[in-house]
């Protein structure tokens, strides 16, 4: 994907600059021309019609890196993104202008070992759309290769069809933790990312759902996408004893898997404590870089600790639940807004402040 | 059927003449005693094995030094030891696999065969397991031991009654290798070269490991890695600040990525190092049980899928055991290294040489 200093060609198509929205440095976001890369045989240009706001954006947005993912240069940011096709490349078969597709932003190398064996979303040469320095896809219009666009069904909305790259943490999420009618699920943290996995643990069938947050309203809403049972909880570490033990009365029967949607010290260890003996811990939420967990007595129950890197295919999937209602993303769309610098700017400050809004921003073209 | 006790009557042992049943008792801290032991009467599935070969484990030392083990307390005098093979004296009226005379090695865990766990076959984690030295359940440091027929495996010709007891420690190596996998594409890499770090190795070289590198911090201990075939060793320190540069070495010493990593001595350091050392989507398994909370790089390790496997004892092990044991695949006699017999002065200073370290590896007691 160029940037604004590459040259290429073509996107002055009927007199219309493709526009993106680029992060310039710490809280400065500027909609400024994107030119597009010239479409390869393989490749579909698809014209942005709804992106979502992720908190790694966020992240990016403020502090101009995520993890080792350092910001160096302008960087087109987004990548929860769905769209129409304007044009396809001349090898491409399976779409057609006009298709309304979903992306998945990952563009891995197809040739490593990993990428062979299926795992490509631990390819180390991995492509992501706003991962620096790729560009991301918050923009009029980007090129993507054909076989990472997956075309919507009528009933599914273009909105939707962004969803499904949050959608797919939680379901690769309980794809590696083997959800099933016989796995009953805590999930720690009722963020975004809390959230889908609950969603998605429910569309794999497990009979029995709670989440655990420290905020009220956050759980309320995970409640009304269907949770079985909602426990509040404090930030301070003495509280796990206790807490495990409210955790375990309201699930009512061991608890098969556990899911820590947030990813620090207390919830990891209270997720390892809560877990039934041979169970397993799925850590989603990637937030400290060294925990302090009790990880030993875990290990001595054999509870595994499974890691989860973003997702492998899980579009087709995604779709599928999002096309049979089985799993229904709307309510967790709260906030709209357009695609100009003043909604820009608004979106992410409204995304922002999540931590004390429990909001789901979306910006719409 | 329980384990009775000195305290407790129990049917006799002693008849037709025989010799009382004796056993090594922990009193105290640091206090062993070979004292008189009465065997619960002989159950209808349970068979009375005279023990020949028992070997001492780090928990057996760990019992005698603080009277405890994780949360397992010894709060009244409990027979030792665990790892244990022997000749059958009597069966049970149903049991109908085994005779008197049979060489057996002993599975030391019963299980309550009912609750979940158990039905799944993950007996190994059943709340109401017990085991052979594990309080307030009684071993088999002892002349003779009555126990479940189905828990006594017998012995092929070719394997000793020595080798036998070594599939208990063999049976923890052969455990991890499967929950995580081992097999002839994965490279290995084991922390710490002890008794454990070693049969994790001789198992990961039986389930067909092509590399298998081992990292200790002692020489001696990485020379005896070595000749029972690591392809690759590394000294490492005990200074945390050294994590990066040893990952930097292993990767070398291994000359391909790290796909399985045993954490065989259960610390903050050993953990960091196996978690960044190795390959994404790999797995890191915890065999050690060195410190109750750690403090390690998981994130960075779980933004890899490098996923951590917790290993508890071993299930289903003994026929596999068996089976390297008898075509060779396995040799554990090297890791016998000191020879005790079963009088009071010998089994204090056999606990006094495992304690010690240095150069024992496995203690044995010939009885």
């Amino acid at each position: 994907m160029s940037g604004v200093t590459g040259g290429e060609d073509k996107e002055h198509r009927n007199g219309e600059e493709n526009m993106a929205a680029w992060l310039l440095g710490i809280k400065t976001l500027k909609i400024q021309p994107y030119h597009l890369p010239a479409l390869g045989p393989h490749d579909v240009k698809v014209q942005i019609k709804a992106l979502g706001i992720c908190g790694s954006d966020v992240h990016h947005f403020k502090t101009m890196r995520c993890a080792n993912f350092i910001v160096k240069k302008p960087m087109v940011i987004g990548h929860e993104c769905a769209g129409i096709i304007d044009e396809v490349g001349s090898h491409v078969k399976s779409l057609a202008v006009g298709d309304r597709v979903a992306l998945e932003p990952g563009i891995s190398c197809r040739q490593c070992d990993l990428c062979k064996n299926g795992r490509y979303n631990l390819c180390r040469e991995m492509k992501f759309f706003g991962s620096p320095p790729n560009n991301g896809s918050l923009a009029n219009k980007v090129v993507h290769p054909a076989y990472l666009c997956f075309k919507l069904p009528d009933n599914v909305s273009l909105e939707e069809g962004a969803m499904c790259e949050p959608l797919s943490v939680g379901i690769h999420a309980c794809r590696r933790a083997n959800i099933s009618p016989e796995t009953s699920v805590l999930i720690m943290g009722a963020g975004p990312i809390g959230l889908v996995t609950l969603l998605a643990a429910r569309a794999f069938g497990a009979p029995r759902v709670i989440i655990a947050d420290v905020d009220d309203c956050r759980l309320s809403i995970a409640k009304n996408l269907g949770a079985d049972e909602i426990i509040q909880v404090s930030t301070n570490i003495q509280d796990v004893g206790e807490e495990v033990v409210k955790i375990q009365n309201a699930m009512g029967s061991g608890i098969d898997v556990s899911f820590d949607c947030v990813g620090f010290d207390k919830t990891m260890s209270t997720a390892l404590n809560a877990t039934r003996s041979g169970g397993k811990v799925c850590l989603i939420g990637l937030a400290k870089s060294e925990m302090t967990a009790p990880l030993t007595p875990a290990a001595a129950r054999e509870v595994d600790v499974i890691g989860i890197f973003r997702y492998r295919n899980t579009w087709p999937l995604c779709i599928e639940f999002l096309k049979t209602g089985k799993i229904d993303v709307k309510p967790l769309i709260t906030h709209r807004f357009g695609f100009s610098q003043q909604e820009v700017e608004d979106a992410f400050e409204t995304s922002a402040r999540g931590v004390l809004w429990p909001e789901y921003p979306i910006a719409c073209h | 059927m329980g384990k009775e006790g000195m305290s407790q009557g129990g049917a006799e042992e002693i008849r037709d003449g025989e010799e009382e049943n004796m056993a090594a008792w922990l009193l105290g801290i640091n206090s062993l005693k070979i004292q008189p032991f009465k065997l619960p009467p002989l159950g209808p599935h349970d068979v009375r094995v005279r023990m020949k070969a028992v070997g001492i484990c780090g928990s057996d030392v760990h019992y005698l030094k603080t009277m405890r083990c994780a949360d397992f307390i010894v709060k009244e005098p409990m027979v030792i030891g665990h790892e244990c093979a022997g000749i059958i004296e009597e069966v049970g009226s149903e049991v109908k696999t085994l005779l008197p005379g049979d060489r057996v090695a002993l599975e030391p865990g019963i299980s309550c065969w009912r609750c979940n766990l158990c039905k799944e076959g993950r007996y190994n984690l059943c709340p109401e397991m017990k085991f052979f030295a594990t309080p307030p359940v009684h071993g088999s440091l002892a002349n003779q031991v009555v126990h479940p027929s189905d828990l006594c495996f017998k012995l092929p010709d070719n394997v000793s009654l020595e080798e036998g007891a070594m599939c208990e420690p063999l049976s923890v190596g052969v455990h991890a290798c499967r929950r995580a996998n081992v097999g002839p594409e994965t490279n290995v890499l084991v922390m710490g070269a002890g008794p454990i770090g070693l049969v994790t190795m001789l198992a990961a070289r039986a389930f067909g490991a092509p590399r298998i590198v081992v990292v200790d911090v002692d020489d001696h201990r990485l020379s005896v890695a070595k000749e029972l075939g690591a392809d690759g060793i590394a000294k490492v320190s005990t200074n945390i600040q050294d994590v990066a540069e040893e990952v930097v070495q292993i990767h070398k010493a291994m000359g391909a990525r790290v796909d399985v990593s045993f954490d065989c001595a259960g610390f903050n350091k050993t953990m960091s190092t196996a978690l960044n050392a190795t390959f994404p989507g790999g797995k890191v398994c915890l065999v050690g049980m060195g410190h109750s909370e750690m403090t390690v790089p998981l994130t960075p390790a779980a933004a890899r899928e490098v996923d951590v496997i917790g290993i508890f004892r071993y299930k289903n092990t003994w026929p596999l055991c068996l089976e390297f044991i008898r075509s060779g695949k396995i040799d554990v006699k090297p890791l016998i290294t000191h020879r005790f017999g079963f009088s009071q002065k010998e089994v204090e200073e056999a606990f006094e040489t495992s304690a010690r370290g240095g150069n024992a590896i496995k203690v044995m007691f010939n009885l």
